[in-house]
Formats: C-alpha cells, structure tokens, sequence
C-alpha cells in the first residue's frame, strides 16, 4: 500500500494538489480565525454567489469569468464595512448579499443567454486539478494574511474582541474592517475556485472553530489553527489516497472530527481557572 | 494651570432612531473638576457620555474637549486619547481577549498593570477577560483607565465604574477615581463616589439639572 501512494505521491497532479493543501494550510485558517471573530460565518454561501454573479457578468462581456468572481467578491466584501459598525449588521447583510447577488446572477444569465451550467461548473474546483497559478495564489494568500496579523496583532485582537474598546484604543476601526472583509471575501473566492466549496469549511472555518476551543488569545487561536489545518490537511490529503476516496469529503469529515473531539474533550483550562486564588472576587 | 481637559457641551441632543433621548444638554466641566451624572434608568446620561467619545453621534449641537471640536477620524482618534473610557457593561467580548492586552491598549501597559497589582487583580492578567467575574472586570477596566491617565489622558468618562463592586470595593475605587488628577465626568448611582465629585447633576428625561448628591441618590 505505502509503495503505491509513493508512486501516486511522484504524479505532478498529486505534488501541486499537496502544495496547495500546505500553502492553504497557512493562510485560510487565519480568515477562518478572522471569520469567527466578524461573526460572519455565512460569508462561503454570500461569496459562492457573489463569485456566480461575476462568473456570468464575466461571460457576458468577455472578460476572464474568474477574475470578475474576484473583483466582484472583493468589491462586495469592501461594500460591507460601514454594516459592521452594530454587532448584527454584518451577519444579517451575509445573507441580503447571497439572495441579491443569486438573482442579478440569474437574471443575467438568462437576459444573456450564457449557459447556466457553464456558470456553476467554474464554482466546483478539485484539489487535483489544482493548477501552477492556482498554487501560486495560495503562496501569495499565505504570506499576506500571516503578514498581515503579525503587522497588527494587537489592533485585530481589540477589533474583534469589541470594537468600541478598539475605537477608544486608536483603533482605526472602520480602515481594518475594511481590509479584513476584502482579504476574506477575496481569499473564500480564491478558495471556493481551488479547492471547490465542499472543502473551503476545511481549510478555513473547521481548524479555527477546533482552535477556540485550545486557545486563550488570539494569537494563541491563530498559531493553533494553523497547526490543525496544516495536520489535517496532509494527514486527510494522504488518507485520501491510501484509501482513493476523493480528497475534499475525507478532508472536511477529518476536519469535523477533530473538531468534534476537541469540543467533546473537558476543558481542563476552566478548572484551573477556578482554583486560581484570585477567583474569589 | 490645572490638571485636566475643559468639557464643554453646548445644545447636545442625541436620538436613539426617532426617539430623542438627550436634549439640548448644556454643559461645562473645568479642567480638574469632578462632576457626577445620575438620574433613572433610561434617562441619557450613558448615552450623552458616548457622544463626548462620539461612539453615538450627536444629532445637534457642539461639543469640544480643551476647545477642539472632533469632525475627522483623526480627531477623534485624538479625542479619545485625550478622554479615557470606562464602559456601563464591560464586554467580556466574543473573541477571547487576555487582560494584559486590555491593559495594554490603555497606551502605558506598564502603569495599567500596577494599577492592576493595586487593585487586587494584578495576578489575574494572564487570564482571558471571559473567565472574570463582573468585579474582577470592572477592576481591569478601572486599572486600563489609570493606565489611560499614565498615557496622557487628561479626562475620564466612567460609566457606572463601581456598580459590580462590593461595598469596600466601591469606596477603595471611588477613592482612586476622586484621586486622580484629571477631569472626572462619571455616570454613577454610588454614594460614595457621588459625594466625593465636586458637583452632581440629575438628568430627567433627557435634560441636565444640579442638584445635590443626597437629593440625587
């Protein structure tokens, strides 16, 4: 068995589809981390059909499909920011979003005469079929969003602990939602494509939900939700193999179940916690 | 000259949708001076202490710390430095967030974390705010504002700062609070920190009146 995963580990499809998992690894839990503190976890559904709407404007006029699904996520994302100054705002706009962004996507697609199928087939990507440009997107996904949270560690974990206290704090609050919500919109968009939209909750909100159960702080969530993902990941992509099973379903069902076990598993932080001295105040 | 910024607020009014809540408030607080703002439940006074931090908009009216009126994001950056915060509910937030890096934001970490020592918390900031009790909270808070004043702050707006205390809890921190050589605007049902400001004012319905801590409370 470990022979021939060895020959399917020397197939240039199967090498790209491993770097991509790594790369993604590094990068995606972070938006992952990003998304759970913005509390907007339908973002993969409103970016899905953003990206459908670009995918047919794209087709309408003759531009490249895809890189109008990344224009239009990223304008829509940025759109956002004035919504997330009250705590509802930007969970309740995620879903306004997905049923505008569906129906201007299915009207122009029918006042256009574009394929609906065409459409919705560039939404399903494969791990396998990932290509060189796709990898190198990942790489540049996974030095920006790290860079970004070294950069301003202590502004993000203000911003989405309450942004009043990161106001008062000489937070810049509304130029950071900004440029959050563009790099999430923009890297789910990027992720849906890749790695199709079954396996964006993989690598993005399944280690960071798995990490707020291990972690005190933020950057203690950000580095363990790197580890989970990284682990999960490789240890899913090869499981996938050994057994030929498609990567994206063992992947997310990995990543659901450390996730699971970790919730299951007594938070031993708490009883330290409370046998702390100071706790009686 | 006195420690302290001059608050000033002329004609403020403040709606919650197309409900008015402060209205036509005029007031001014010296620098140094301590004045408490009381009055029941729903009567403007959290809602007029956010507008001088513009975290609610003033619907009308001019309001300026040391006469500089914010309009732009850096002045209100600049007004917030200038006038610490202590917030009626201290979020325990929903992303977890360590008591160092509370008392870090108030700009002189090393100063919010001995005010921590002082106030019976300083062993806690190892902790995320979430698995705090409501008065060790507010004691955080309160050592984030002193670290706020070391930083510079030349005003304090506290919003109910001692309601999770004990009773020697809210005397030790109505002390602390009257001690401090700034501009103290403080929202407050506490006797005991009321009767150590220098005026007390009673808001009704949205409008400001003097009045006297024992008539007040």
């Amino acid at each position: 068995m470990s022979a021939s995963l060895g020959e399917l580990l020397q197939l240039v499809p199967v090498q790209r589809g491993l770097a991509g998992l790594v790369l993604g690894a590094i990068g995606l839990p972070i938006v992952g981390v990003v998304i759970i503190g913005l509390d907007i976890m339908p973002v993969r559904f409103a970016m899905m059909h953003v990206a459908l709407f670009g995918i047919a404007v794209g087709m309408l006029v003759g531009l490249d499909p895809l890189l109008c699904a990344l224009v239009a996520c990223g304008t829509s994302g940025a759109a956002l920011t004035p919504l997330a100054r009250t705590p509802s705002g930007l969970s309740g706009a995620m879903g306004l979003l997905m049923s505008l962004a569906i129906a201007a996507a299915l009207l122009v697609l029918s006042v256009s005469g574009v394929n609906a199928n065409g459409a919705f087939e560039l939404l399903w990507g494969s791990i396998l079929a990932t290509r060189t440009p796709d990898v190198v997107l990942l790489a540049v996904l996974a030095v920006v969003i790290p860079g970004l949270f070294l950069l301003r560690r202590r502004q993000l974990a203000l911003l989405l602990h309450d942004r009043e206290l990161a106001a008062c704090s000489g937070v810049r609050v509304d130029r950071l939602t900004f440029a959050l919500l563009l790099l999430v919109a923009v890297a789910v968009a990027g992720a849906i494509r890749l790695t199709g939209a079954l396996l964006v909750d993989a690598l993005t909100l399944l280690p960071a939900l798995a990490a707020r159960r291990v972690a005190n702080s933020l950057r203690g969530m950000v580095f363990a939700a790197v580890v989970i993902g990284l682990v999960v990941n490789i240890a899913g992509f090869l499981l996938a193999l050994v057994l030929d099973f498609p990567p994206g379903p063992v992947l997310v069902l990995l990543a659901g179940t450390v996730t699971l076990v970790l919730h299951v598993v007594p938070d031993r932080r708490k009883q330290r916690w409370h046998r702390s001295p100071a706790s009686a105040h | 000259m006195p420690d302290g910024a001059r608050i000033e607020l002329a004609a403020v009014c403040c709606a919650h949708g197309r409900q008015e809540v402060v209205r036509s408030v005029d007031l001014v607080v010296e620098p140094g001076r301590r004045v408490a703002l009381t009055g029941t439940n729903g009567s403007g006074k959290t809602t007029l202490l956010r507008a001088v931090l513009g975290l609610h908009r003033a619907s009308s009216g001019t309001i300026a710390v040391d006469g500089h009126r914010a309009r732009t994001a850096a002045d209100w950056d600049r007004r917030r430095r200038a006038a610490a915060w202590i917030p009626q509910r201290q979020a325990t937030g929903r992303f977890p967030l360590l008591a160092g890096e509370l008392l870090a934001s108030s700009g002189a970490a090393p100063a919010a974390t001995d005010a921590a020592g002082r106030l019976g918390v300083g062993d806690l900031v190892q902790r995320p705010l979430h698995t705090l009790s409501g008065g060790q909270l507010q004691r955080m808070y309160l050592a984030r504002a002193l670290g706020c004043v070391a930083a510079g702050a030349q005003a304090l707006l506290a919003d109910e700062p001692t309601a999770a205390l004990d009773f020697a809890g809210q005397d030790d921190a109505a002390e602390l609070l009257a001690s401090l050589p700034v501009t103290l605007l403080v929202v407050t049902h506490d006797r005991a920190l009321a009767g150590r400001c220098d005026r007390v004012l009673e808001m009704a319905d949205g409008q400001l009146r003097e009045t006297s801590a024992e008539a007040a409370l």
